[in-house]
């Protein structure tokens, strides 16, 4: 640790250089007079003694230096005077530092943004006590377990402690005349004690409480008005009243991440309700004991509560940390983790093209600049000493482009923050600045002050010292492979392939959009209904009598009212959301057993006519396919042909799992989950013949103007039952969180490309006007020989044009390798190497390099010959 | 220059001269270099291109601390005090310095 003491003390040296200086003046004046006076008691007479005693002192300069070198650290001062130095250069060239720091910053707000955007979706920490102790687990390959398994292990005693949350559970609040549905996180009543949530005031939902509820933040501001005295008043969720005990904090984030934020949390009811468990582990169980004891107590688990026929649940067992790679890796989360990956590489591109910028600025200075570093090196400076000097000049301009590209970021970061992502759950981010991204920025701003300077700092200083001096600036003739032209090359290699990946996204989200998904769109419109479950299914088991009158009641009005064409009810919407099942499929065509993952939904009557799939063969569900009538189903074309072929299915029976079913219809191919999906197969059984206490509804309605029927199917269905919460949208509305991935990546990459084609396009002007202004003397001579003003902007473009191909065809090169891998980002029909992509980036290339060119080239010509050549 | 000066005389044993002149006490610049060629009865004097450095190094280190007061004939001075590292790092040297003179004196006297 003295060394560490050392340094401190040295430091201190640095910000009292002036006082030290002026004490050592102090303290020399003290030596020589208490000499002098030595001297004088010696008997020697006053001035000669304080003659002599200078003398005997000597020189002090030499002292003073070497003292002072005791404190410094060589390596700061130096690198102090040259951002001293640095800062005075810039000074003077304004125009330069403020083109070089724009462009870094740009590079590196956008590098900067999605780094804090990777991080908060892939690693960003739950709001817990100890998140390196907790792990969420999973028993019998099952994500959720009921609350009673979670009690079991919690008394089990195999951890410090187990509760349960459950994470997709929705709840009617009904607040004067209106009711909501609100996305909750029911949980077991010793979760927030365990996980050891922060809250921003209030308390915990407690051990034992059934009636408490935490807030979140953005619910108690937006939906209570951030109401100061909301502690104590009462919620009326599902029907029940429910105390407010505590909000939770802004920057809340929950258990399961990527911005997930429900309403509000409150102790689960049911013992049979599914919870995702999550465990504290004692202090330093590892995970194979962690394992090991879980593996034990299953078990015994399943003697309580069996799991089921032939499953148990011990097999499955999955133990997780709440936060990290690991998490991610026990997800599943690949590929959503390979998607942020290419966004990072392609980010890196785009500040590799700021750099470039940078580069090419900073050469064009180095050459103005020759004659001084010139001066320089020949009174004796050392090459690495200067060249050190000129990465200080980079550094600088480094820094200065990370604040203000960190600006950029937490700009654009509070825009995300804000924005709405238009899903059916509440997503929220909650980007914050924080160590990772000063850590990162710090990274970036050197190396990027290292790729962009260094290079022109040892051209700057290679050239000999007596051809500078001699002011004999070579005319840019033919030397075509200047490392300035190699850079130009370079960046448009770069930004091909930025803007070809971009290109890319672009296409890819506008073909998603046109995409036909299979339904009608335009003229459906989706109600969604959200009944009170403890209202319709009281016990577990309770049939779905009760529901079923409602569903036939409220057909039966939609349906009459004016404007409605039909009216129909599903149990997932497509493309919104969807139920699918592997298993195998018999028929009585075939005893071989067909494999078939199946898109499955149950539909009520009018279904295919209200959504607009024709029903190709047979008929679609009629109000006779009941309970107690035959099982009936209606088969895609593409499950169609699987099973039977050729042959005509209708009136053939299935087997899957129960009783044999009636094949009763065959409707078109349409899209279930994505509409990137491929050959998708799909089996529809009638909604009035399935059980299930499901109390989420979703209507469907037919009408030629969706948008003017919405506000009377709210009221319709308002009066039938007020404790209902209900959503109406017109379909093509309710379709977003479809387009969602194509137009998020489109848009982020869209806007990489283009601001990397801006970038590239700055620095390629900035290139070739300085080259054409390099020229200047050669074109008056030229002119002034009589040639063709239009013959040298000719000559000028095909030049600059010579370089942008070679670069274009570089960069064409590397891009049909480099968007390889994004094909599993894009929609079926839609290839990587797409040739479309590939001309457009070539042609919206050569636009900026002949626009970047024709300027210069065109008031080259127009300077009067006389004025060029006495340029010099 | 008649008297030897300590750098080229015993290279090393500077700090050794100055953390022990300061043992006794804290004294300023001046009366360390009085002090030294004093105890060696004028056989070495510091030179003050040697001095100021040494102390200011030895600042660094930690092995003293200095303080601006009052010299005898009430003059502001910089006085220059034992700290506890110092104390650590006299023993150090003088007992490396004494087992070193104890060699050399073993050789001489062998030979």
């Amino acid at each position: 640790m003295n060394w560490l003491k050392e340094l401190a003390r040295r430091l201190a040296y640095l910000w009292r250089r002036t006082r030290f200086d002026r004490e050592l003046d102090g303290e020399i004046e003290f030596h020589i007079q208490m000499r002098a006076e030595e001297l004088e008691k010696a008997g020697m007479p006053r001035a000669d003694a304080a003659r002599q005693a200078r003398r005997e002192f000597g020189s002090s300069v030499r002292m003073r230096e070497s003292t002072r070198a005791a404190w410094q650290i060589r390596f700061l001062e130096d690198l102090l005077s040259d951002l001293r130095y640095g800062i005075r250069a810039l000074r003077r060239n304004p125009g330069f530092a403020a083109a070089a720091i724009f462009s870094l910053a740009l590079g590196i707000g956008a590098n900067t943004t999605i780094f804090s955007l990777t991080m908060e979706f892939l690693f960003s920490q739950p709001s817990c006590r100890n998140p390196e102790t907790l792990r969420s687990i999973q028993i019998g390959g099952n994500s959720a377990a009921e609350v009673r398994d979670s009690r079991f292990l919690r008394d089990a005693h195999i951890f410090a402690d187990v509760a349960g949350s459950f994470e997709e559970a929705e709840a009617n609040w009904r607040n004067g005349e209106d009711t909501y549905r609100l996305f909750v996180m029911p949980v077991t009543d010793n979760f927030f004690d365990m996980v050891g949530v922060p809250l921003a005031f209030g308390r915990p939902i407690q051990r034992g409480e059934r009636d408490t509820v935490v807030l979140s933040h953005h619910f108690w501001e937006r939906r209570l008005t951030g109401d100061p005295k909301v502690l104590g008043k009462a919620l009326l969720l599902d029907g029940r009243p429910y105390t407010v005990v505590g909000v939770l904090p802004r920057d809340h984030r929950t258990l399961i991440g990527f911005g997930y934020s429900p309403e509000l949390y409150f102790p689960v009811l049911r013992e049979d309700e599914p919870v995702s468990l999550v465990a504290r582990l004692p202090e330093g169980m590892t995970r194979a004991e962690a394992f090991a004891r879980l593996r034990v107590a299953c078990k015994e688990l399943n003697k309580v509560h069996p799991r089921g026929q032939n499953a148990s649940w011990e097999n499955g067992i999955r133990i997780a940390p709440v936060a990290g790679l690991e998490r991610l890796d026990e997800l599943g989360l690949g590929p959503f983790a390979a998607f942020f990956g290419m966004l990072m590489f392609v980010v890196g591109l785009v500040l590799l093209i700021a750099c470039a910028n940078v580069s090419s600025l900073l050469l064009a200075r180095a050459s103005s600049r020759r004659q001084e570093l010139a001066i320089r090196l020949a009174i004796g400076a050392a090459r690495g000493r200067i060249v050190r000097q000129l990465l200080a000049e980079s550094l600088l301009l480094a820094l200065f482009g990370t604040t203000a590209g960190l600006l950029l970021n937490v700009w654009l970061t509070g825009m995300m923050n804000r924005v709405q992502l238009p899903v059916p759950v509440p997503i929220q981010l909650q980007i914050q600045p924080d160590w990772r991204l000063l850590l990162y920025s710090a990274c970036v701003a050197l190396i990027s002050a290292l790729v962009a300077g260094v290079m022109p700092a040892l051209k700057a200083t290679r050239t000999g010292v007596s051809d500078t001096l001699k002011l004999q600036q070579r005319q840019a003739g033919n030397q075509r492979w200047t490392l300035r032209n190699a850079l130009v090359i370079g960046q448009l290699a770069v930004s091909v392939v930025l803007l070809a990946t971009g290109f890319l996204f672009v296409r890819n989200m506008t073909k998603a959009l046109t995409m036909h998904p299979g339904f009608d769109a335009e003229h459906t419109i989706w109600a969604y209904v959200r009944l009170v479950p403890e209202k319709y299914f009281p016990e577990k088991h309770s049939g779905p009598e009760k529901a079923h009158a409602w569903i036939r009641e409220a057909l039966d009005q939609l349906r009459s009212l004016p404007g409605v064409e039909s009216a129909s009810v599903a149990r997932a919407i497509p493309l919104n959301d969807h139920v699918s099942i592997g298993t195998d499929i018999r028929t009585d065509l075939n005893d071989r057993p067909v494999h078939a993952d199946f898109n499955y939904n149950f539909v009520a009557p009018d279904y295919f006519k209200t959504i607009g799939i024709p029903i190709l063969k047979g008929r679609e569900f009629l109000p006779s396919d009941r309970s107690g009538a035959p099982e009936a189903v209606i088969l895609n074309e593409n499950l169609a042909w699987r099973l039977f072929g050729k042959a005509n299915p209708i009136g053939h029976t299935i087997r899957w799992g129960g009783s044999p079913a009636t094949v009763v219809g065959v409707a078109k191919n349409s899209r279930y989950f994505t509409l990137g999906e491929e050959d998708p197969l799909a089996l529809y059984t009638s909604y009035l013949r399935e059980g299930g206490s499901n109390a989420n509804l979703h209507f469907l309605v037919r009408s030629s103007r969706p948008r003017d029927v919405v506000k009377e199917i709210v009221q319709t269905l308002g009066r039938l039952d007020a404790s209902a919460a209900i959503e109406v949208k017109p379909m093509r509305d309710a379709l977003g969180f479809a387009f969602l991935p194509s137009r998020i990546g489109a848009a982020l990459l869209g806007s990489m490309g283009l601001l990397g084609l801006a970038l590239a396009s700055i620095g390629l002007y900035g290139v070739l006007a300085y080259a054409v202004s390099r020229r200047i003397r050669e074109i008056g001579v030229r002119i002034a020989l009589g040639a063709d003003s239009r013959a040298i902007v000719g000559m000028v473009v095909r030049q600059s044009l010579s370089l942008v191909m070679i670069g274009v065809a570089i960069g064409l090169g590397i891009a049909v390798f480099a968007t390889r891998p994004l094909a599993m980002f894009l929609v079926p029909g839609l290839s990587a190497t797409d040739p479309v992509t590939f001309l457009g980036v070539v042609g919206v290339l050569l636009a900026v390099a002949v626009v970047a060119t024709l300027g210069p080239a065109v008031r080259a010509v127009r300077v009067d010959p006389m004025t060029a050549l006495r340029y010099e | 220059m008649e008297e030897p000066t300590i750098p080229e005389f015993l290279p090393g044993t500077l700090y050794m001269l100055i953390l022990r002149t300061l043992a006794s006490g804290p004294l300023h610049g001046y009366a360390i270099s009085r002090r030294i060629k004093q105890s060696s009865e004028d056989a070495l004097a510091i030179e003050e291109g040697s001095l100021y450095p040494a102390l200011n190094r030895m600042l660094v280190k930690g092995w003293l601390t200095a303080e601006w007061g009052l010299s005898e004939n009430n003059r502001k001075a910089r006085f220059y005090k034992l700290t506890e590292d110092g104390r650590k790092q006299l023993e150090r040297e003088s007992s490396q310095f004494d087992r070193l003179v104890r060699a050399i004196q073993l050789v001489m006297r062998s030979a």
